[in-house]
């Protein structure tokens, strides 16, 4: 478990309504501080200078859908050790067990509860080695 | 009969020959009967005939002296036998039923051959006394050869001979066994055997007309029959053809070559070619050039086992260049010489079928995505307003956006039920099993419906001692079966009620059982409570919720992990929902 508590998160997705969404549940229900960004294309960027501790990524976004995001990440030095949770509506198990192996920390699936996605997170980020 | 390998009744050749060796037996006896009666009477007027003409030679020859009387005498009764056989004859021709009245028009014949027997022998007792040596030996000749005339006129009937010769021989031998003479005395003692000869021979004549009538009419039975045969044959015949020219499906007849020898309509109209552009032809014609060397592949096969195949599926390219996709089955007809009489290709065009369950797929894939996304926004924007994050608002504000939490929920519950049963269904959904305690499960799932239990004012309880036993089940998906059966039970109690959980071990199995208050299973719904779509009481749908697809989602989860589900009503009223899983060993 990371001896830091999870303050910084960077939310990938496309879809603005859910951008909005869960920038409220982390930053008034989890009280952390959240980095949305709504162009995968610029992303390694923003996460790159935003420096968070953990990173969400929705699965399906124009241009560039999040497992080939996850896995420019994994090619650059500055984001391949961040901890990354897939948010997605994608639901069957071999699309989450495609995930994992993939290396991510752990995933969540739409529709999720804004009220419970904090502690969602936390509970995942506690788990990190 | 034989039986083809491939399920072909068709007749052995041997067979006629086993057919002909008891066909005598197969004659009606009544019809054998009447033809031997009318074989019997045609001959009579040939009898009357000849009866007349020796009548009238023998009175001329015995008239003579103070005998005249008795000539006479004798002469008119003769004439009246005579008459009276040409009454019989008529009787009989004229006779409508007489193919019915055989027996008793056999019976009078008998009794007139009888009685014209009497006649002869009458003629023998009165008139061999008392003539001179050359009239007696006249007299003796004229017996012998009505007698022996009455072997061919009597022989369909031997006992009706035997009356008839008994009848003019029995007073003959008295006469001559009397007469005092040694070697009269002799002549009527051989007299007997001659007419134990005579009838010998009128049974044998008898035994051969009736084979002979036997024959015929077994054989005019047997022809009536082969005519019938033939007639049921070709309207079978006739309707097999209706039904593969009728079929909806493509029926092509070919050779072992695979050459097309026949097509039904629907071949026609499944591929595009009349019947004569498909003829003679290949069937090569109805597949891609890129898999001929596939087909003479599988072709070969088929002619070579002499078996059926069945499921074939096939890109078969239609005369205008567009392709369907057909299932064929083919069957090869083999006679039981093992030689291959032709093959029968059946096709049904799938093409709509897969293009359907593509369709489905797709649609299912949209359902996921598409529908959730927006429900992600909705019930989450929703739930951050109703959880106070934002603050509070206004109480009928308040009201109206849990209202909508509650029914975005509803349709969300109703969208991941429909995926769940078409996951199920299409044998796309994998159990991830895993060794769960029971009792743990059960507390796992109390507290994850407690909240919904408040929503109806009902408690979730533990009765008795909850079993620490094992089972290896989907933790998951088990916890979804408990949340439907808590959940039904919640929104089906009382206010204030109960529902009671209990675990027991029986035989090797582990059950749940879910007890609640409600108003019970309604008779009519109880065969059907775990289909598809199925409440008892549709309003309840509107007011307590539910998709009326959680049960027959939990029978399925419940079966795919080798256990069962029921209910059973609950003593005091409720219904208790159980499921049985079999112990981890």
């Amino acid at each position: 478990m990371p001896e830091r508590p999870l303050n910084r998160i960077c939310y990938v997705e496309d879809d603005e309504d859910i951008q909005r969404i869960v920038r409220m549940s982390l930053e008034r229900v989890g009280k952390m501080t959240v980095e949305v960004v709504g162009d995968p294309m610029v992303a390694i960027g923003k996460i790159t200078s935003f420096k968070p501790d953990l990173v969400m990524l929705d699965w399906m976004m124009p241009g560039m859908d999040g497992p080939t995001l996850f896995r420019k990440m994994k090619e650059q030095p500055e984001t391949s050790a961040l901890p990354v949770v897939f948010i997605t509506a994608k639901a069957t198990q071999r699309d989450m067990d495609e995930l994992l192996a993939l290396g991510a920390a752990g995933t969540i699936s739409k529709p999720f509860s804004p009220k419970d996605l904090p502690e969602q997170l936390r509970a995942i980020w506690a788990k990190l080695p | 009969m034989n039986t083809l390998a491939n399920g072909i009744d068709t007749a052995e050749p041997g067979t006629a020959a086993a057919i002909s060796a008891d066909i005598r037996d197969r004659a009606d006896p009544a019809l054998v009967r009447a033809d031997r009666v009318e074989q019997l009477y045609s001959q009579l007027p040939l009898g009357m005939v000849a009866t007349i003409v020796i009548g009238v030679i023998a009175a001329f020859e015995l008239r003579e002296g103070r005998f005249i009387e008795l000539v006479l005498f004798w002469g008119g009764l003769l004439a009246l036998v005579v008459v009276l056989h040409g009454m019989l004859y008529f009787g009989y021709r004229s006779d409508p039923r007489k193919l019915q009245n055989t027996a008793q028009w056999l019976r009078w014949l008998g009794i007139g051959a009888f009685a014209a027997g009497a006649v002869w022998g009458f003629a023998a007792a009165v008139f061999f006394p008392s003539h001179a040596d050359e009239r007696q030996v006249f007299l003796a000749f004229l017996l012998a050869g009505v007698i022996s005339g009455g072997i061919p006129m009597y022989a369909a009937s031997w006992p009706v001979f035997a009356a008839y010769a008994a009848a003019i021989t029995l007073p003959f031998t008295y006469v001559l066994a009397t007469f005092g003479n040694r070697l009269f005395a002799e002549i009527a003692l051989l007299i007997p055997l001659f007419y134990g000869v005579s009838v010998a021979i009128a049974f044998r004549l008898n035994g051969v007309f009736l084979a002979g009538y036997r024959l015929r009419h077994a054989y005019q039975r047997q022809l009536i029959e082969l005519q019938e045969a033939r007639r049921q044959i070709e309207a079978s015949g006739r309707k097999l053809a209706l039904f593969a020219e009728r079929a909806p499906i493509a029926v092509l007849e070919l050779d072992a070559q695979g050459t097309i020898h026949q097509v039904n309509h629907a071949a026609e109209l499944l591929f595009g070619y009349a019947a004569d552009e498909l003829i003679g032809h290949s069937a090569k014609r109805l597949v891609k050039p890129k898999y001929h060397a596939d087909f003479e592949r599988e072709w070969g096969a088929v002619i070579g086992n002499r078996a059926p195949v069945a499921g074939v599926k096939v890109r078969n390219p239609r005369r205008d260049g567009i392709d369907v996709v057909c299932e064929w089955t083919v069957t090869p007809l083999v006679n039981p010489d093992g030689q291959l009489i032709s093959v029968i290709a059946q096709g049904r065009d799938i093409t709509a079928q897969l293009e359907a369950e593509r369709m489905k797929k797709e649609f299912t894939s949209t359902l996921s995505h598409e529908l959730r996304t927006p429900l992600t926004s909705i019930i989450g924007s929703l739930q951050l307003i109703n959880a106070g994050v934002l603050g509070e608002v206004p109480k009928d504000v308040g009201e109206l956006t849990e209202v909508a939490e509650r029914n975005g929920q509803r349709l969300l519950d109703l969208i991941n039920d429909i995926l769940d049963i078409e996951k199920i269904e299409s044998g796309k959904l994998t159990l991830v099993p895993e060794v769960i305690r029971v009792d743990e499960l059960v507390r796992e799932a109390m507290v994850l419906n407690k909240g919904f239990g408040d929503r109806f004012k009902v408690r979730f309880e533990p009765r008795g001692e909850l079993v620490t036993r094992e089972v290896t089940a989907d933790r998951k998906r088990l916890l979804q079966v408990m949340t439907n059966l808590l959940s039904n039970a919640a929104k089906f109690s009382p206010e204030g009620e109960v529902v009671e959980i209990t675990t027991e071990e029986l035989a090797g199995q582990l059950r749940v059982g879910v007890h609640d208050r409600g108003p019970g299973i309604p008779e009519a719904f109880r065969s059907r409570i775990f289909g598809r779509f199925t409440q008892a009481d549709s309003t309840a749908t509107r007011h307590k919720g539910g998709t009326g697809l959680g049960l027959a989602i939990c029978k399925r989860l419940v079966e795919m992990m080798q256990g069962r589900i029921g209910f059973q009503d609950r003593d005091g009223g409720g219904t208790t929902f159980w499921f049985e899983l079999p112990r981890h060993a």
